[in-house]
């Protein structure tokens, strides 16, 4: 078990309960994220797990009742999307939104402009997100395009990874990235993953129900959220479990408010 | 300095609804004491178009009298309230209660279906005022006279300067199966404290049978200039009118077109592009008037208001009696980038005449909040969400601009929002 209170994690939520609409979503949760970590967060639908990313990123539909965010050394409980953004977190939407009238070009110009770093002239911004749309199989033809008006999903979530790779975040929270895609897609989005990892080292937190996405790619740790509750956490040995056991049995417990660890008990029971 | 000049009527619906809405027309005050600058308009033909630009200024009054004596036949059938019965009541052969009243829409639509020539209906769609005042600008109109089967290319730059008056007027003869490419730029640089300035067009268009007219228009002036952008068109048997209007600047604007489809199957399709920002004002009037049979119009807007900017659109298409077989459609999509936005749109259809149809949709929308936390999640805050919406909708003027000097303006405007937004054009 990697020990991640050696390095003061890079993103922390302690004791997090968010709600929307009065309605409570999120439970007390603790999470920890060293840099350079690839973190999974599963659970069976309506867990919360994508509501977990969009409080992470600061979603204004959902208010954090109590506990606190840190990301890289500062409180970030308070602060707007577009400031924890600059401060290098990502979340690649689950259904990202179309915006009518803005093409996808002027849409990234805007996303880097006022970065350090990251700031391109016209000349140099053109040539690098044509590389990318390349190393992404994506038609440059998209980039003249009004953002997401038309795309198929598949082309929605290319445009995430693209996003991705040109932002470099220091840490990112993939929600569903990888739903809904064919098999060429997917090998797109799994070679986004990679490509961002090479180039920063960065920090993932991948939200999926598809365990094919995490094949090839080193999972630090898996944490299990059921009805807006880490139930479980473990390694990378955890993702063939659930594979194979699916989430029912966290669900039973998770239902039950009992303590028991289904893994502990399945092992026990000579599963 | 003089006083200031008030036009009045300005973009006036045909058919008026409440007058506390305040969207029937509008009243345009014109600064005062400005000067006169009729060199700030150029009438540039494009080269083997030269011939086309004449000095007839009878040309386009005359194919008006004789288009009214082709049609002067087409009467309306007896009706309630028409022509025949209101001489019987003048004649006291009838008594008021055997009438039925009409409105004041209804009594205009009789009179130009009955009694006036199409010349004498003929209509511009800022008004008569509007009109009138731009036709003193200008002086003497220049005349656009494209003979029959030909292909022409002319541009008209009106380009306004602080403290004057400069306004193009034009009369158009587009003859049988001629095609006319008409470019209209209505710019003017100023600094936003200088001194106001007018720019104005106004334009008679008369398109004979089969022939095609294509209008661009882009409005790129500051937010120091009044602008007024006034057409009316008349549509012969076939004719093939379209118009774009893309207007992007000035501190207020009127724009108007009103178009008499009168003969058979002639058709107009109208598309309006705007952005408004700062504390800016757009003003739209169309009107279509189908009285040949077959005839289509659709009118298409799409716009973006920021800031404390204001727009009003009226869009009347009006079946009248005996365009049977006639569609007209109009659709508008605007989004509102800004709480601080005035946005009123008033789509009219009018109908006196079966087997015709008329669809309209207007599509208007604030940027919702999921859309603003999807901009926020990639860094942008809500002042650099609505400066991405401004700078998008100029990026498309701009790489759509007719030509290198109107493309240059659009740049204009938006080098002063988006800093080096000419370097990251493509």
């Amino acid at each position: 078990m990697t020990d991640t209170t050696a390095a003061a994690p890079l993103l922390e939520l302690r004791g997090v309960t968010a709600a929307a609409d009065e309605k409570t979503i999120l439970h007390g949760i603790d999470l920890a994220v060293t840099a350079g970590e690839t973190h999974v967060l599963m659970g069976p639908n309506g867990a919360g797990k994508s509501t977990m990313g969009h409080v992470i990123m600061g979603d204004p539909t959902y208010t954090v009742q109590s506990g606190s965010i840190s990301f890289d050394g500062r409180d970030i409980t308070e602060l707007t999307p577009d400031k924890r953004s600059r401060a290098g977190l990502f979340l690649s939407f689950q259904a990202p939104v179309e915006i009518p009238g803005v093409p996808l070009s002027s849409f990234l110009r805007a996303e880097i402009a006022g970065r350090p770093g990251l700031e391109m002239k016209g000349k140099e911004f053109r040539r690098r997100v044509k590389e990318l749309a390349g190393q992404l199989d994506m038609d440059t033809a998209y980039l003249n395009r009004e953002l997401g008006v038309g795309f198929s999903g598949g082309e929605k979530k290319k445009v995430e990874m693209l996003q991705l790779l040109l932002l470099q975040p220091k840490l990112a929270i993939l929600d569903e990235t990888d739903s809904g895609l064919d098999v060429d897609a997917l090998g797109v989005v799994s070679r986004g993953i990679d490509a961002y990892k090479k180039a920063t080292d960065g920090t993932l937190v991948i939200i999926t129900h598809n365990t094919r996405i995490l094949e090839h790619l080193h999972v630090d740790r898996v944490h299990v959220m059921v009805a807006g509750r880490i139930v479980k956490e473990g390694g990378a040995d955890l993702i063939p479990w659930i594979d194979e056991h699916g989430f029912e049995s966290f669900e039973q417990v998770a239902g039950h408010g009992a303590a028991a660890d289904p893994q502990a008990v399945a092992a026990s029971q000579g599963e | 300095m003089g006083e200031t000049k008030k036009l009045t009527n300005v973009n006036a619906m045909p058919a008026p609804t409440w007058s506390w809405l305040k969207m029937n027309a509008a009243e345009v005050e014109v600064p005062a004491g400005l000067a006169p600058a009729r060199d700030a308009v150029s009438v540039e033909p494009a080269p083997g178009s030269e011939n086309v630009v004449t000095g007839n200024v009878e040309a386009f009054d005359t194919e008006m009298v004789a288009a009214s004596k082709r049609y002067a036949a087409r009467s309306r059938a007896a009706a309630p309230g028409d022509a025949a019965e209101r001489a019987k009541l003048a004649a006291g052969e009838l008594d008021t209660m055997d009438v039925p009243a009409l409105s004041a829409y209804q009594r205009g639509a009789v009179r130009a279906e009955e009694e006036l020539s199409a010349a004498e209906a003929f209509l511009t769609g800022c008004g008569r005022e509007a009109y009138a005042y731009l036709r003193g600008l200008s002086g003497k109109p220049s005349v656009i006279d494209v003979p029959g089967g030909v292909r022409a290319a002319v541009t008209v730059r009106v380009d306004g300067r602080p403290g004057a008056a400069a306004a193009a007027s034009l009369d158009v003869v587009v003859r049988a199966n001629a095609t006319l490419d008409l470019t209209l730029a209505l710019d003017g640089a100023a600094d936003p404290d200088a001194v106001a300035g007018v720019v104005g067009f106004a334009a008679r268009v008369f398109a004979a049978r089969g022939a095609r007219v294509n209008v661009a228009s882009v409005q790129t002036a500051d937010d120091a200039f009044l602008v007024i952008d006034d057409m009316g068109v008349f549509a012969d048997e076939g004719a093939r009118v379209e118009v774009s209007h893309t207007v992007l600047g000035a501190g207020r604007s009127y724009t108007g077109l009103a178009a008499d489809l009168r003969g058979d199957a002639s058709r107009i399709d109208v598309d309006t592009s705007y952005l408004g920002a700062r504390e800016q004002l757009h003003d739209f009037n169309y009107q279509i008037r189908h009285l040949g049979k077959r005839t289509v119009s659709n009118m298409d807007a799409n716009g973006v208001l920021t800031g404390t900017s204001s727009k009003i659109l009226r869009g009347t298409i009006d079946l009248m009696h005996g365009a049977k077989g006639a569609e007209g459609a109009e659709r508008e999509t605007v989004l509102l980038a800004n709480d601080g936005v005035e946005n009123k749109t008033v789509p009219v259809i009018l109908c006196d005449e079966d087997d015709v149809a008329g669809n309209h949709g207007a599509t208007i929308g604030h940027v919702r909040p999921e859309q603003l936390f999807y901009l926020g999640s990639r860094g942008l805050s809500e002042a650099q969400a609505e400066a991405l919406f401004v700078s998008a909708k100029l990026e498309d003027a701009a790489l759509s601009a007719p030509d290198e000097r109107i493309r240059a303006s659009v740049v204009r405007l938006g080098e002063a929002i988006v800093p080096d937004f000419e370097e990251e054009l493509a």
